[in-house]
């Protein structure tokens, strides 16, 4: 069958490499008219918006062997390595990853919708800059591993996005996974007291990007002072970014409401959203504020249950 | 090496998959939309058209049995898959969520009803008994522009209902 005429014209050719290696050199080769594609979900939404060329090569990720695979890194590290084509559907219900990492689910669930999810990947996600998911990622101390000139290179996610706001990262490697730290894993024994909190504030409810989000990782003591913690906030164009001024203030303090009224104050005034038509600059400063207080008032346990429990993954 | 992994528009890597329970193949550009191949090269025009970037549901289908927009979906991805379409629920016959849709006023342009069918029979192939928050998760992809969802609502748990009494 033949095609018509146009979109044998406009329709570009798909390569299908099979190592990340392969994949790298392919881009290089290629050169600017050549995009990896993985899920394609997000590529899809700035094609048609004009806000990306649409390429005369794409790179299918979905075939890299090194790219696929979710699980511990090994027995004694402790940390986990999620693979750059992991879907986010598979995010959202991965029994295992749920146990050690529920951020990432509870992150996965706010992204767009089931059907968005069985296409678009963690990788692409975290790549987008402004996702959901870089958030959660950031409050978990990720590190990308990347495929690039120089070979494979692990880089923490907050120097990445630290390049990527400066302006100083130019065209990225290819991502081939996301590493997690064995220190922000939840513990195995039931009594302890690691919590964490993803909120999402969107013009909508659900099936919607955000205008705020932010993601909390806390290690409260014995007596219920936060021992450790990390927070991250993000949401419209901005590139998210850890709350180290609110981290510094709460560490080694009880979450209480004295606290929780200090921590709002810091946070309206660390949280620096990116310039947005539609809302406002200092609505989106105490929606942060707001959520930062509230996922720690929960984490604490005065909220009733921890964020996390009491979630199931959907499988 | 390169060569082989190649898939050029002008070259012949057909599309095969299985659509419908039927192995098709088709000649078709690799980064074809799904949604296009249906309707316009395999005449399967249930599948619903319209924001095309993924924000409606309209074009909702199954691939290896898993809720896919079509329009998000390129040929290539889809390569050696499954895909059940709103024809390839029925063609036993009106499903229980079809006839739950119709009994409940699930619908009144009936736009967004074929791809709400499919998410929803998804969701009940993946769990017969779903809370009212996975039921909302299930269906945040779809939107309808008609009946606010509440006949929609009913038609789900109706079906969700009847499935439990065929069970037992
Ligand atoms: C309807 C809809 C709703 C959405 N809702 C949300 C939402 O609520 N929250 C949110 O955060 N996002 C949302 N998104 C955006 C998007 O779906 C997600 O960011 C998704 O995770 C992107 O993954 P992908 O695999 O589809 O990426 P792609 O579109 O394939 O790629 C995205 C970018 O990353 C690059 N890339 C991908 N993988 C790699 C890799 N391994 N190495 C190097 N470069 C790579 C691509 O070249 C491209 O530039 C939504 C999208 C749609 C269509
Ligand atoms: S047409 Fe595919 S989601 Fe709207
Ligand atoms: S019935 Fe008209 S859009 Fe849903």
């Amino acid at each position: 069958m033949a095609y018509p005429h146009g979109e044998l014209l406009r329709s570009p050719s798909v390569w299908q490499p099979v190592s990340a290696e392969e994949a790298w050199r392919l881009k290089r080769e290629i050169g600017t008219g050549a995009s990896f594609v993985a899920g394609g979900t997000l590529l899809r939404t700035q094609w048609e918006a004009g806000l990306a060329p649409y390429p005369a090569h794409m790179i299918d990720l979905t075939g890299v062997a090194e790219l696929s695979g979710c699980g511990p890194v090994d027995e004694e590290d402790g940390g986990w390595r999620i693979g750059a084509i992991t879907t986010l559907a598979q995010c959202r219900s991965h029994a295992g990853l749920f146990a050690a990492y529920p951020l990432i689910m509870e992150a996965a669930r706010t992204i767009a919708a089931p059907a968005v999810r069985n296409l678009a990947t963690i990788g692409g996600n975290a790549l987008s800059r402004t996702g959901d998911m870089a958030t959660a990622l950031l409050a978990l101390d990720s590190e990308l591993l990347w495929q690039n000139d120089a070979g494979t290179v692990l880089e923490p996610l907050s120097d990445w996005l630290d390049r990527e706001r400066a302006g100083l990262s130019g065209a990225p490697g290819l991502l081939i996974a996301i590493l997690l730290p064995a220190a922000c894993r939840m513990p195995i024994t039931p009594n302890a007291r690691r919590r964490c909190a993803f909120h999402k504030v969107g013009r909508r409810e659900a099936f919607i990007p955000p205008v705020v989000n932010v993601a909390l990782n806390v290690e409260l003591d014995g007596d219920g002072a936060v021992a450790d913690i990390r927070i991250s906030a993000g949401g419209g164009t901005m590139i998210p970014a850890r709350l180290a001024a609110a981290e510094a203030l709460v560490r080694g303090r009880l979450p209480d409401a004295a606290l929780l009224e200090e921590l709002h104050a810091v946070v309206m005034g660390e949280y620096a959203p990116m310039p947005d038509p539609l809302v406002g600059e200092d609505y989106r400063r105490m929606t942060a504020a707001n959520l930062a207080a509230a996922a720690l008032w929960q984490a604490s346990g005065a909220g009733g249950r921890g964020p996390g429990e009491g979630e199931k993954p959907c499988c | 090496m390169i060569e082989k992994t190649y898939l050029s528009a002008g070259r012949s890597a057909p599309l095969r998959i299985r659509v419908n329970g039927r192995e098709t193949e088709l000649d078709v550009p690799p980064s074809k939309r799904l949604l296009h191949v249906l309707r316009d090269d395999l005449g399967l025009t249930g599948t619903k058209r319209s924001c095309e970037i993924g924000r409606c549901g309209a074009c909702m289908v199954l691939v290896d049995g898993e809720p896919v927009n079509s329009c998000l979906a390129m040929a290539y991805q889809c390569q050696s898959k499954s895909v059940t379409t709103i024809e390839g629920l029925s063609e036993d016959g009106m499903t229980l969520v079809q006839q739950c849709f119709l009994d409940e006023g699930g619908y009144q342009c009936g736009y967004c009803t074929p791809g709400m069918i499919v998410s929803v029979t998804a969701l009940l192939a993946n769990d017969p008994s779903p809370a009212d928050t996975d039921i909302q998760e299930a269906l945040s992809g779809n939107l309808c522009r008609c009946t606010g969802y509440g006949g929609i609502l009913r038609a789900v748990k109706k079906a969700i209902e009847l499935k439990r009494e065929q069970t037992g």
